[in-house]
């Protein structure tokens, strides 16, 4: 016990009514669980549609039936499921696309869950990303780089950048400041 | 190069949108001690005044970082560096640029880990100041960082072959 | 300024004053310092007419070993006088005894002022006569009939001229290899240096064909394998100059020695300059940022505050 220092206790993490403790469920509407096998499943049905050319179906599909009240892995797949379809995507493909579903009922709001999965989808870094070594410097003799591979996860974020800025056009920056506040995520 | 520089623009297009969105604050007293005002991103004492982090990537050595919360955001910027030199330079320019920045109001004096430099923008910033035009602020101190960082990298790699050869020369 | 002079500029000046037709003589007590910690002494101590110059070498005793006595005496003869306490070696010279002619005492100020190079040119005249021994004894065999260790090369001489810096020196039969190591002192030096050295590398096979061939390393090369106390760290640098024969001949090897012991000085010297260069660009650059955070700003007008009567005041500043 002496080797508490007190002063370094926040008080206030102690009291129930402290601003600190405040009570996040309050907050956050109430989300069915879903396993991962659950997830992974949908992945399956998703996939399928994908196979058969159905892109808006497949996105739609995928931005209807979000897990948000999956664990961690169910979330990473279902990530990963979108990312799949994003990419399948042809660029003059998105636009048009996003605005079929922007018109259709209920639309603004997949719009909204696809505007989470961009931001979750950049903030998501490629897993050899983390363990590059700097590379040794470059001399004046030889200013062009070798092209590095896999491009530090370039590829992936400008498909994230393409999209995002079509979005933006057609959903309006409300969509994310829905973002944001929305305390549920993906 | 040119391949890169393409995807620059989306990238860029991307902060400014995340970043105008973001910047709705308002005036938000401390909850936990009395008359005070503090930056509830910083003090972090009450979860319900945070909000959902975003991150904007165009790869893994170029992103930002925007934790928005009631009265504050802040916003973190990775610079790229392909190598040694570039990142010597950002260091050299990151460190010089936080040692004033006192005059630069929005400049966090350290960056969020995993960062180079670092914004606070608070809602006595956004009420002072034109909010779009703090938004062009950003995006042009990320353009004019990189390319200072090769302006510089280029002038140094120039200097040391112009040196290298007038020591060299005669011995020729 | 981009090459470094081989004289010491102050003591050149000093006595091409004092050397002038119709100067008077004055009294002297200066100090004056040079690169690699080299300090010369200038007075007067017994009258204005005797002009005492003394300098100061970390590495005298090690020049010694390496012949400097009789370089120094084949250079200053007649003037060199006991050294002074607390330097390593003394010239005096004589106002009233000066060369009638113009050029005589020209040249005896520049031989006065290339003291410190003279000091230090001693290894290098050693090392370039053993060379050339080498290369006769050497063209008297074929590659295969050479006695054992003729082609190896000779010893190496070691001068520890700053405190963690020192210059080597090898003779072979082909070749005189000179080695400086050199210490960056913070992450940003060895980091420029790298970039410096990468071009001195590169430079010869780029544009100065009959350069010295230049190399860089962070660790002790072969040739000073048998050298005890070498360190081999990333804030060390080994710059290795492979000096050949056209380099060594009598007519260039005045100027070879004086341009290659001024290497460190200068390589560190641009490394400096380039930092004081970026770190300008950064403050101009920061103030552009500055600027641009000022146009967020709306400008403020003055407004006229009035109090409840109708009266204006103004804020004492």
């Amino acid at each position: 016990m002496s080797q508490v220092n007190w002063r370094t206790i926040n008080v206030d993490a102690l009291d129930p009514d402290s601003a600190l403790n405040f009570d996040m469920s309050t907050l956050t509407p109430a989300v069915t669980p879903v396993s991962a096998s659950e997830v992974q499943g949908l992945a399956g049905q998703i996939r399928q549609l994908l196979r058969g050319g159905d892109h808006e179906g497949a996105l739609r599909g995928a931005l209807e039936s979000v897990p948000y009240g999956a664990d961690e892995k169910g979330k990473e797949i279902h990530l990963h499921t979108v990312i799949e379809i994003l990419q399948s995507i042809r660029q003059s493909e998105m636009s048009p696309l996003l605005s079929r579903i922007y018109q259709s009922e209920g639309g603004s709001e997949l719009l909204d869950v696809l505007m989470k999965y961009l931001y979750k989808g950049m903030s998501h870094t490629t897993p050899t990303g983390g363990a590059k070594q700097m590379a040794p410097q470059a001399t004046g003799f030889s200013q062009i780089h070798p092209l590095r591979t896999g491009d530090g996860g370039g590829q992936a974020m400008s498909v994230f950048l393409s999209w995002h800025e079509k979005l933006v056009e057609i959903a309006g920056p409300g969509s994310i400041v829905r973002v944001m506040c929305d305390r549920r995520t993906v | 190069m040119a391949r890169q520089s393409q995807s620059l623009r989306p990238y860029l297009q991307c902060v400014r949108a995340s970043l105008t969105a973001a910047l709705s604050l308002s005036n938000f007293a401390s909850q936990a001690s009395e008359r005070h005002n503090v930056p509830e991103i910083e003090a972090k004492s009450s979860p319900e005044l945070l909000l959902n982090p975003l991150c904007v990537a165009r790869n893994d050595n170029e992103k930002m970082l925007i934790e928005p919360s009631v009265n504050s955001v802040r916003v973190s910027i990775k610079i790229k560096q392909a190598d040694e030199i570039e990142n010597i330079l950002v260091h050299k320019f990151t460190r010089f640029l936080t040692q004033r920045a006192e005059a630069f109001f929005v400049l966090r004096r350290k960056a969020v880990k995993g960062y180079d430099i670092s914004f606070l923008i608070t809602n006595t910033h956004t009420e002072e100041m034109l909010k779009h035009k703090l938004v062009d602020f950003i995006i042009q101190f990320m353009e004019e960082v990189d390319k200072e960082i090769s302006e510089m990298k280029l002038f140094l790699n120039a200097r040391a072959r112009f040196v290298a050869e007038s020591f060299l020369t005669p011995f020729d | 300024m981009l090459l470094l002079d081989y004289q010491n500029v102050l003591i050149e000046s000093l006595l091409r004053d004092r050397f002038a037709e119709g100067a008077s003589p004055i009294s002297i007590d200066q100090v004056v310092s040079d690169f690699d910690g080299v300090t010369f002494h200038i007075s007067t101590p017994e009258s204005k007419t005797k002009i005492l110059v003394s300098i100061s070498v970390r590495c005298f005793p090690e020049l010694l070993q390496y012949g400097a006595q009789s370089v120094l005496e084949r250079e200053y003869g007649p003037h060199i006088v006991p050294a002074e306490q607390g330097y390593d070696f003394s010239v005096q010279i004589d106002l009233e005894a000066l060369p009638a002619d113009a050029e005589a005492r020209d040249n005896l100020v520049r031989r006065v002022s290339l003291l410190k190079r003279n000091a230090m040119a001693a290894p290098f005249e050693q090392a370039f006569d053993e060379f050339a021994e080498r290369q006769e004894e050497a063209s008297k065999y074929t590659s295969e009939s050479a006695p054992q260790g003729l082609l190896e090369g000779g010893e190496v001489r070691a001068i520890h001229y700053r405190e963690e810096e020192a210059i080597f020196i090898r003779a072979s039969h082909d070749r005189v290899t000179v080695i400086f190591s050199t210490r960056f002192s913070d992450e940003t030096d060895r980091i420029f240096g790298k970039v410096f050295l990468q071009e001195f590398v590169d430079a010869r096979r780029r544009a100065i064909q009959n350069a010295p061939q230049v190399q860089f390393r962070n660790d002790p090369p072969l040739e000073l394998q048998d050298v005890p106390g070498l360190e081999a760290s990333r804030d060390i640098g080994y710059i290795t100059f492979v000096l050949f024969p056209r380099h060594l001949a009598k007519q260039r090897r005045e100027e070879t020695i004086s341009h290659i012991q001024t290497f460190r000085d200068y390589f560190h010297y641009h490394i400096k300059a380039s930092k004081a260069y970026i770190h300008s660009r950064m403050r101009r650059r920061t103030a552009d940022f500055l600027q641009v955070l000022r146009r967020a700003r709306p400008e403020n007008e003055e407004k006229e505050r009035k109090t409840a009567s109708g009266r204006t005041f103004r804020v004492q500043a």
